[in-house]
């Protein structure tokens, strides 16, 4: 139907569809590009430590000369849980769970040994981000562990220097088998178990060990009076919220371990929201050009489209030229502005890997922009069809 | 389509108006497939209103029109659009052209609709109404006379079972007058369609069997 679309495409402004795809490009390009870098730069918060989510603080009483005679004043009671739970900046609380009886660990190389007393301690599993493969345990298997990454370095460059033993990287560590012998207080109980290190973290200061393995532990040679918590994890909807600090402050609590990546990523994430935002306005309003620029040439072309109307031409074919300028502009805008996200990717994506980031998937920012694109044509196609209707009403 | 009926219409624009004798306002008038009918007015008493109620271009009226027994209030665009494309052919007084396109476009545009008429009748058409020479011509540089001829033509680029037109001849000579005629009757006549035309004085030149007025 050459002829209705030379017919209704009269009185287009080619300047006013122009200003739409230019600044469609700008508001696309900025939100696919900011979640772009976004999901790339994530990693370098993310990537060495993916077994806790930067959202989570490791909570514990800050141990006071009192605590030192005896007293068992750095547990929380149920009362203080529950206060903290009630806190409008947390999502969840989880308890840590220690060892209710007697570890012993050893570790056998070719030429040295080590050996020591151990604890153990265990979270809810929903606050591990391990693939359950790899963080799953179940009886006889061997026992996945995640041992702090200071524990590593403290051997390596304290302790195994001075002591003539060797060094060792993680990955060496990972794969050396580790014997634990667990035995009940009163020694009634003893088993042995094989366990190996599953993971390394920089945010976690203990020993941990899948839940399941520690509760039947704990049932089975454990004297069955099992304590209150003394360390909480607590999953935070903004890490850098000062109202966290003020109430850790006011109840004399510590949070462990290093911050500065929860705040880093915090920051990164408002920093992000806040360019997605000023994106999708920006996308927002050219959605707005258009509408109004075809809704313009529609009026200029009123008298038309009722004609084609009482020739009896169907409502959707007298509106589909409209709308295919419509899917037209809206397509490649969004084209050019997944190019340009990409262009603009391979430029930061070497520095960035350089700094351990890199690797986000490739395809979120590209859908989100498709997602915003087929907003703007769903918009626009309801607005031609109004204008239709409209004309058929004349 | 077999029967158009108008129930009790009137313009809304002459309801406050003390009644004038008319056999079409708020009477009840059935207009008959294979029937040729004139409806004769002086101007401004409601031709164009009532040819625009029928075709549904226009719904400020009382009453009711039915479409074989069916209110045509109770039509949804896409029926509509369904009989202006199968039903009812009409030529509108103000002709609706488009000025930009040729003769020959404004007739395809119609015509591409149902395919009805063979580009050699079509011609033919244009030939016995003196204005084939104008067929590679803007509508709009036409004069106004031609305009209504090639009017005529492209309101026959379709199947019909009535055909509606407002003050067909108004710009044409007798002549002329007589060649449309011939050929609307004849299209008519091969279709079994209905004829409804209306005039202020110059009507088409047709055998009618009921004559109006408005």
């Amino acid at each position: 139907m050459k002829l209705v679309d030379r017919l209704l495409r009269r009185n287009t402004s080619w300047a006013r569809v122009a200003g739409f795809v230019v600044s469609n490009f700008i508001g696309l390009a900025i939100v696919t590009g900011a979640l772009q870098f976004y999901l790339d730069a994530r990693g370098l918060w993310e990537a060495d430590d993916s077994f806790i989510s930067t959202d989570y603080l490791v909570v514990n009483k800050r141990v006071t000369g009192g605590d030192v005679l005896g007293g068992d004043n750095t547990r929380f009671s149920a009362a203080e849980i529950d206060d903290l739970r009630t806190q409008p900046w947390v999502r969840k609380v989880g308890l840590f769970t220690s060892n209710d009886f007697r570890a012993y660990m050893s570790v056998s190389g070719a030429s040295h040994s080590l050996s020591s007393y151990i604890f153990f301690e265990s979270i809810p599993d929903s606050f591990v981000d391990v693939p359950s493969a790899r963080w799953q345990w179940e009886p006889g298997a061997d026992v996945p562990i995640i041992i702090s990454k200071d524990y590593l370095t403290l051997y390596n460059f304290g302790f195994a220097s001075s002591a003539g033993m060797p060094q060792m990287s993680e990955g060496i560590m990972s794969g050396i088998p580790i014997r634990l012998s667990l035995r009940s207080e009163d020694g009634r109980v003893e088993k042995t178990v094989n366990a190996h290190v599953a993971g390394y973290s920089n945010r976690l200061n203990t020993i941990l060990v899948p839940e399941n393995f520690l509760r039947e532990a704990n049932a089975e040679m454990g004297t069955g009076s099992q304590q209150a918590p003394s360390r909480l994890i607590v999953d935070v909807s903004s890490p850098g919220d000062v109202a966290i600090d003020r109430y850790m402050e006011e109840h004399g609590l510590e949070v462990a371990g290093d911050k500065s990546a929860s705040q880093a990523s915090f920051l990164l994430r408002l920093v992000t929201a806040i360019v997605l935002a000023i994106g999708a306005v920006i996308t927002l309003l050219s959605l707005f050009i258009l509408v109004l620029s075809i809704s313009l040439i529609m009026e200029k072309n009123r008298d038309k489209l009722h004609t084609l109307l009482m020739l009896g031409y169907d409502l959707p074919a007298v509106g589909r030229p409209y709308i295919r300028l419509a899917v037209t502009a809206s397509v490649s805008a969004f084209v050019l502005a997944t190019g340009a996200t990409l262009v603009m990717r391979s430029y930061y994506l070497g520095p960035l890997e350089g700094l351990g980031g890199g690797g986000g998937p490739v395809w979120v920012a590209p859908a989100a922009g498709l997602g915003l694109t087929l907003v703007v044509i769903a918009f626009n196609i309801l607005a031609v069809r109004r204008r239709v209707l409209s004309a058929w009403r004349l | 389509m077999e029967k158009i009926r108008l129930e009790g219409v009137l313009p809304r624009v002459f309801a406050g108006d003390t009644p004038r004798p008319s056999e079409v306002w708020r009477g009840d008038v059935t207009f008959r497939r294979g029937e040729t009918v004139l409806v004769e007015a002086a101007s401004g008493a409601g031709k164009s209103s009532m040819c625009a109620y029928i075709f549904g271009s226009r719904t400020d009226y009382e009453g009711r029109i039915l479409f074989n027994g069916t209110d045509v209030s109770t039509l949804r665009p896409a029926e509509w659009q369904q009989v202006r494309r199968l039903n009812l052919a009409y030529l509108p007084q103000e002709l609706s052209l488009f000025p930009e396109l040729t003769a020959w476009e404004n007739l395809q545009l119609k015509n591409g609709l149902t395919d009805a008429v063979t580009a050699r009748r079509a011609e033919e058409w244009l030939t016995r109404l003196g204005i084939i020479d104008r067929r590679d011509y803007p509508a709009g540089k036409m004069s106004i006379g031609q305009q209504q001829r090639l009017a005529i033509v492209r309101a026959l680029c379709m199947p019909f079972d009535f055909i509606i037109l407002d003050e067909p001849v108004s710009h044409l000579d007798e002549a002329n007058n007589r060649i449309a005629a011939e050929i609307i009757a004849d299209e008519a006549r091969r279709q079994g369609a209905g004829i409804i035309s209306t005039s202020v004085g110059n009507h088409l030149l047709l055998d009618y069997q009921r004559i109006l007025s408005l």
